[in-house]
């Protein structure tokens, strides 16, 4: 099997700090491959190493067959990227801005002009080739981004958190086009992302990563077979013996959460509720409120650190390593 | 070479699009050129005044100064754009491009220099209605000594600029430097009655040769050199370096400082 990308125990320090612990991943030629994980898990600063922006302190990855730290330039060639923060010329128009990727990865000519329009195209942004890039919605710019990360035919391309802050409908767009990039052109794409939805939607196979460490790799189904069963949720009131968890055969695991509640996993949910009343009846325990589902990624990342993906804002960590960077750039 | 040309094109492309900044760039110059020349040229209006500008006139002896003075603004405030390159994200797409870096960054400086000449050339020729000593043939050389003035100091606050963060701190840096250098230079009075201390530093500033080279090309040497009879009143020479002094000077300092900034965006990363 040839691999587009492999990454072999890459670390990345700053410092005193830890931002990426060992990750090891391989990517199959022509897989969508996801990397969830809550801000500040390490995600971006993989990316960074894979696509040659940044030294990894150890470790080895190789991108497209070759090493990212002794062939950049082989590398840069065969890949785009889309990066988390706008990275486009404001000042210059769409088409301008495509012209400068074009002219810099080598092309020229009609073939240039060629790719840009049929790119433009791809993202629904032809119309507005000649309006200054500070006028683009943020929706807009990341379409003009994708289109131009393609401009070279990259084999590998990596985009880093590609919906994150837009809104519902432009995510869907986005989505759409990377599906179509994946079947009509058979590329591998590598993207990062937050939103439980968004690996699930896309990717081939997810790794889930935190503080720096992948947890669990897999497609969306072999990751939440982890929980494998229904999840129910409920809240109780804390009676004279605290809160803690229930016994009962059809209980297949419990858990008390940090917030109060109590996890559950059943089997069938449908059927385990009515027991679930009866049994806190007998124990004397009043329950306030019930919720339960099926298993999504993120009752797997639940599962996994014993806290929620969603609830994830900037973390301590991330907020040291912001203050870390600026130290370093004086 | 593709890296080269489509970042000159940028930096050109760019600099007319912010139609404020390139009328910006004339006020500064104009007010120089206008108030204090003008101004002071009234004052030195008695006979033998001329003797204290090399035999001409105060507005001929400082508009090769007030051009020396906007390349070297317009060239050394071009470097503040990799500062708003790194705030809007710009920069990670070259440093990630497969072009050689030190290609690109010279493509960035050499169309920055560009437009640095352009200004100071706009700004010579509305010298020309108002300053009588000139010389037309010295346009062309002046270009290229404009040229080399213009990619030394675009060298340097490119090189600086990719070590800051703030637009702030490289502004306050410019502003700190910028004075001392345009006072030292030559370009508003002659470095040769300037006191001792003071013209060692004009010895060590890189604008004292490039305005001293534009007074070689731009100005009519008078056929005999006015004499001082003033009791105590100096005759100061035209210019004070030999021409090729002042080139060499300058190809010097715009080879190193293009080499530094070489170096300093080969080293970029986005840490």
């Amino acid at each position: 099997m040839e691999y587009a990308i492999t990454a072999d125990n890459l670390v990345k320090k700053y410092g005193d700090l830890t931002a990426v612990r060992g990750v090891s991943f391989k990517v199959k030629k022509g897989e969508i491959f996801a990397f969830l994980g809550p801000n500040g898990a390490g995600k971006t600063t993989t990316i960074h190493m894979l696509v040659t922006l940044l030294k990894p302190t150890s470790g080895k990855a190789t991108v497209a067959g070759h090493d990212v730290v002794k062939e950049p330039d082989k590398v840069r060639k065969k890949i785009g990227i889309v990066f988390q923060d706008p990275s486009l010329d404001r000042e210059l128009t769409a088409y301008e801005n495509m012209y400068i990727h074009g002219k810099i990865y080598g092309l020229s000519g009609d073939k240039l002009k060629k790719r840009i329009m049929e790119m433009l195209k791809f993202v629904e942004l032809e119309e507005f080739k000649d309006r200054q890039v500070k006028f683009f919605s943020g929706g807009m710019q990341r379409r003009l981004e994708i289109a131009r990360a393609l401009i070279h035919e990259p084999e590998v391309l990596f985009l880093d958190e590609p919906t994150i802050g837009l809104d519902p409908q432009t995510r869907a767009h986005i989505w759409e086009y990377i599906k179509r990039m994946k079947e009509e052109h058979e590329m591998t794409i590598f993207l990062t992302t937050h939103y439980m939805d968004e690996a699930e939607q896309l990717a081939d196979r997810i790794a889930i990563i935190d503080h720096g460490k992948i947890i669990a790799e897999g497609t969306s189904e072999e990751l939440k077979k982890l929980v494998g069963n229904d999840v129910i949720y409920i809240r109780i009131a804390n009676g004279k013996e605290g809160i803690k968890c229930l016994n009962a055969d059809f209980i297949r695991g419990c858990k008390v959460l940090p917030d109060g509640r109590v996890r559950l996993e059943v089997v069938n949910a449908a059927e385990a509720l009515p027991k679930l009343f009866e049994l806190a009846q007998q124990n004397g325990i009043k329950i306030l409120e019930v919720t339960y589902h099926r298993p999504t990624l993120n009752d797997v990342f639940l599962y996994l650190t014993g806290r929620e993906l969603r609830e994830e804002s900037a973390s301590g960590f991330d907020m040291a390593k912001i203050a870390v960077r600026r130290r370093y750039m004086r | 070479m593709k890296a080269f040309t489509t970042m000159a094109y940028r930096q050109i492309k760019r600099f007319f699009r912010a139609r404020s900044r390139v009328i910006g760039m004339f006020v500064n110059p104009l007010m120089w050129l206008i108030f204090f020349g003008l101004g002071w040229s009234k004052v030195f209006n008695f006979p033998m005044a001329s003797a204290l500008f090399g035999g001409v006139d105060y507005l001929s002896f400082l508009a090769p100064g007030i051009t020396a003075m906007t390349i070297f603004n317009a060239s050394f405030i071009a470097g503040i754009s990799v500062i708003w390159d790194k705030q809007f994200g710009f920069l990670k797409e070259i440093l990630v491009a497969p072009a050689s870096r030190k290609e690109a960054i010279t493509g960035r400086i050499f169309g920055d220099s560009i437009m640095a000449v352009l200004q100071g050339l706009i700004i010579l020729l509305l010298t020309f209605t108002i300053a009588s000593s000139l010389k037309f043939s010295g346009v062309l050389p002046m270009i290229l000594i404009g040229f080399l003035l213009a990619v030394a100091f675009s060298s340097f606050g490119v090189s600086l600029a990719l070590r800051m963060t703030s637009m702030e701190g490289f502004q306050m840096i410019m502003s700190f430097l910028m004075l001392p250098l345009m006072f030292l230079s030559g370009a508003f009075y002659p470095v040769e009655t300037m006191p001792t201390w003071m013209q060692y530093l004009a010895y060590i500033n890189p604008l004292t040769y490039a305005v001293d080279a534009a007074r070689h090309v731009l100005v009519n040497a008078p056929a005999t050199t006015a004499t001082a009879s003033i009791p105590g009143m100096p005759t100061v020479s035209l210019t004070r370096f030999s021409l090729t002094t002042d080139i060499g000077v300058l190809s010097m300092l715009a080879l190193a400082f293009l080499v530094v900034a070489m170096i300093s965006f080969e080293r970029a990363t986005i840490e």
